[in-house]
């Protein structure tokens, strides 16, 4: 019988004779027969190997799980091998007792790993995945037991784990168990899961129960090695094949389930996972490969927890599918969402002054501020062209541009922007308009209600029913004019504005507000402001 | 919150809700005003442009007004730096600038 011997071989000697296993385990009491796990430790370490196959051979050198072994007591290896090896037989179920040297890993052994009274010993590895193979069936129990049992440290894992993986497929089903609890092992590895997954499904089918208490084991093991941890993550394979008897750190010799998981808390748990991947699907090779694996489960434990559940879903079979699409989903909502107030943010920082902090009044402010920022520049702009302009000759004409500026520029105000442009009351400094008291007379008028301002027909002069005189226009543009629609209405594209501007102001003399307009419709205004200049000193 | 539910009703002339939590119709409102705002997606304006689109290219567009603004005030200094100081012209660029 190959577990009974404490030799630690991770040959597949699992695959041997499942029944044979239960002997082996001196330290697990494990399922006689479910020859799932054993662990045979060599060198006086638990050495369980699977039932059924005798002790895992998985660690084929001693050594190796001397390092570890002791290190963690995980017994995972045994416990991979007796997956394999109960994979042959059912009695995977019990076999889960994932004996581990309980001295070493009592630690490890947190709860009752297995329903089993044999599996007391719970291997401590954390990576021991509690070879679902076989004793599948041995529920969890035995699985616990062992699972429970510290995971020693992920390297530990390594020498159980090739067993254990032996027995992997068959033993899926602990595995999923497994996988459960060791998800919580640092298994962040999504191909640790992936393996899980496999094993998981093949774990249910097989023998769950076993893999129940598996995963627990391995989580504990995975929990304690995790710093090992990343084979255990690997170990997902516990969940993969459910051999995932590798729960890297702490797995013990659980009867790791056939899950691949090499979890071995070897570093190699990269590599691992490569191999719990595939291990799941061909059990036999996974016996072979459990030496290899053993290392690279780590992770299992973690894994298989998180598999376990994903397993699980995986095996209703469709749900998965829809469950994904929903997430999909959701993701894409959610980055889709981020995406937006990321803006807003930005947006925010643009408008000064901002302090809201919901997005409707923030949407709010930036409208007003950017109609601000448009009449601005539009001002500007404006203005730009229409000094150049100004030349001597033309200087009459400056108070009423002036005014009109100051007058739309005033509107501007009224808008709500929180901008520099002020009104000013100064600009009529122009020989038309008298004085700086003229102008000062216009300015406190200036706050006018621009803002919804009527529609002003751009070529309407002869609506500004006006004097002639700079004092009567003073006084009209100072006041609001309510019949005089003398800014046009705001939103409206501020070229119109200009235009009207021009329409208006230049009341008297302004031919030279014609060309300044720097907008467009001025051009086209331009031939008739003189003619309704003319005109409009008669209308006026 | 009620305050400023009303503030802003009153600024912006939408009404809101008078729950407090704000709808997601009023922010696809506001959005879409902001759009017609906007005279890049205004001149091209499909039908649906998306708020994200619309953000990105008012913050933007707010951008490049203050590049404008910037740069109109620079021209602005000169020319003021040019005309005498007692013009009229001088007083309107200066009511400009400020």
């Amino acid at each position: 019988m190959n577990h009974c011997v404490p030799d630690f071989e991770i040959d597949d000697d699992y695959s041997n004779s499942p029944s044979s296993g239960m002997g082996r385990s001196r330290k697990s009491p494990l399922m006689p027969d479910e020859g799932i796990m054993e662990l045979l430790w060599q060198n006086g370490q638990v050495v369980m190997q699977s039932q059924n196959q005798r002790s895992h051979r998985k660690s084929p050198p001693s050594s190796k799980y001397d390092a570890v072994i002791p290190a963690d007591m995980e017994i995972r290896s045994s416990q991979v091998q007796g997956h394999e090896s109960a994979t042959h037989n059912h009695q995977q179920q019990q076999q889960q007792h994932l004996f581990m040297q309980e001295d070493e890993m009592a630690s490890w052994l947190h709860y009752p790993l297995v329903d089993d009274p044999s599996l007391d010993h719970n291997f401590c590895g954390a990576g021991l995945l509690y070879p679902a193979s076989t004793c599948a069936n041995t529920n969890s129990s035995d699985v616990r037991p062992a699972a429970t049992t510290p995971p020693v440290s992920a390297s530990a894992s390594k020498p159980p784990i090739p067993p254990a993986r032996k027995e992997m497929d068959s033993k899926v089903q602990n595995f999923v168990l497994f996988s459960r609890d060791k998800s919580r092992v640092e298994s962040g590895l999504s191909t640790s899961k992936s393996v899980v997954r496999e094993s998981t499904t093949v774990v249910d089918s097989n023998e769950t129960p076993a893999v129940g208490p598996e995963s627990h084991a391995l989580e504990m093991a995975m929990r304690s090695s995790a710093e090992a941890s990343n084979a255990n993550l690997r170990c997902g394979t516990m969940s993969g094949g459910g051999a995932g008897t590798s729960t890297s750190g702490g797995v013990g010799g659980k009867e790791v389930m056939t899950c691949e998981v090499t979890v071995t808390s070897s570093p190699g748990g990269s590599s691992a996972s490569a191999e719990l991947l595939p291990a799941p699907k061909p059990p036999a090779e996974d016996r072979k490969r459990k030496g290899r694996e053993v290392d690279d489960t780590e992770c299992q434990s973690e894994d298989v927890d998180f598999e376990s559940a994903d397993a699980k879903k995986r095996e209703r079979g469709m749900s998965t599918k829809r469950s994904r699409a929903a997430e999909v989903h959701n993701l894409s909502e959610r980055r889709r969402r981020d995406r937006i107030n990321e803006k807003m943010k930005a947006l925010q920082e643009l408008i000064p002054r901002c302090n809201k902090s919901d997005k409707a009044s923030m949407l709010d402010e930036a409208i007003e501020y950017l109609k601000s920022l448009q009449l601005q520049v539009q001002m500007m702009s404006m203005g730009c062209g229409m000094v150049p302009m100004m030349f001597p000759g033309v200087q009459q004409y400056m108070p009423p541009m002036g005014m009109g500026i100051g007058m739309s520029l005033g509107m501007g105000m009224e808008m709500g922007m929180n901008r520099p442009i002020m009104p000013f009351p100064n600009v009529l400094t122009g020989s038309a308009l008298t004085t700086p008291a003229a102008a000062a007379h216009l300015g406190p008028r200036f706050p006018m209600p621009a803002f919804p301002m009527p529609p002003v027909p751009p070529t309407d002069p002869s609506r500004i029913q006006q004097t002639n005189q700079p004092d009567q226009m003073l006084s009209t543009l100072g006041t609001p004019n309510p019949n005089q629609s003398q800014i046009p209405n705001f939103p409206d594209p501020y070229q119109q504005y200009l235009g009207h501007h021009q329409m208006q102001f230049p009341l008297h003399q302004n031919q030279a507000m014609v060309q300044p307009s720097t907008s467009k419709p001025s051009t086209s205004r331009g031939p008739e402001i003189p003619e309704n200049h003319q005109s409009g000193r008669l209308l006026y | 919150m009620s305050s400023r539910r009303s503030r802003s009703r009153q600024q912006s002339g939408v009404s809101r809700s008078t729950n407090n939590n704000i709808t997601d119709d009023q922010i696809t409102d506001l959005v879409s005003k902001l759009q017609q705002l906007i005279p890049e997606i205004r001149n091209s304006r499909s039908d649906k442009v998306s708020a994200s689109k619309v953000l990105q290219e008012t913050c933007n567009y707010i951008r490049n007004l203050h590049r404008e603004v910037d740069d109109l005030s620079d021209r602005l200094s000169e020319l003021l730096a040019t005309t005498e100081t007692d013009s009229a012209q001088a007083a309107i660029i200066r009511s400009l600038l400020m």
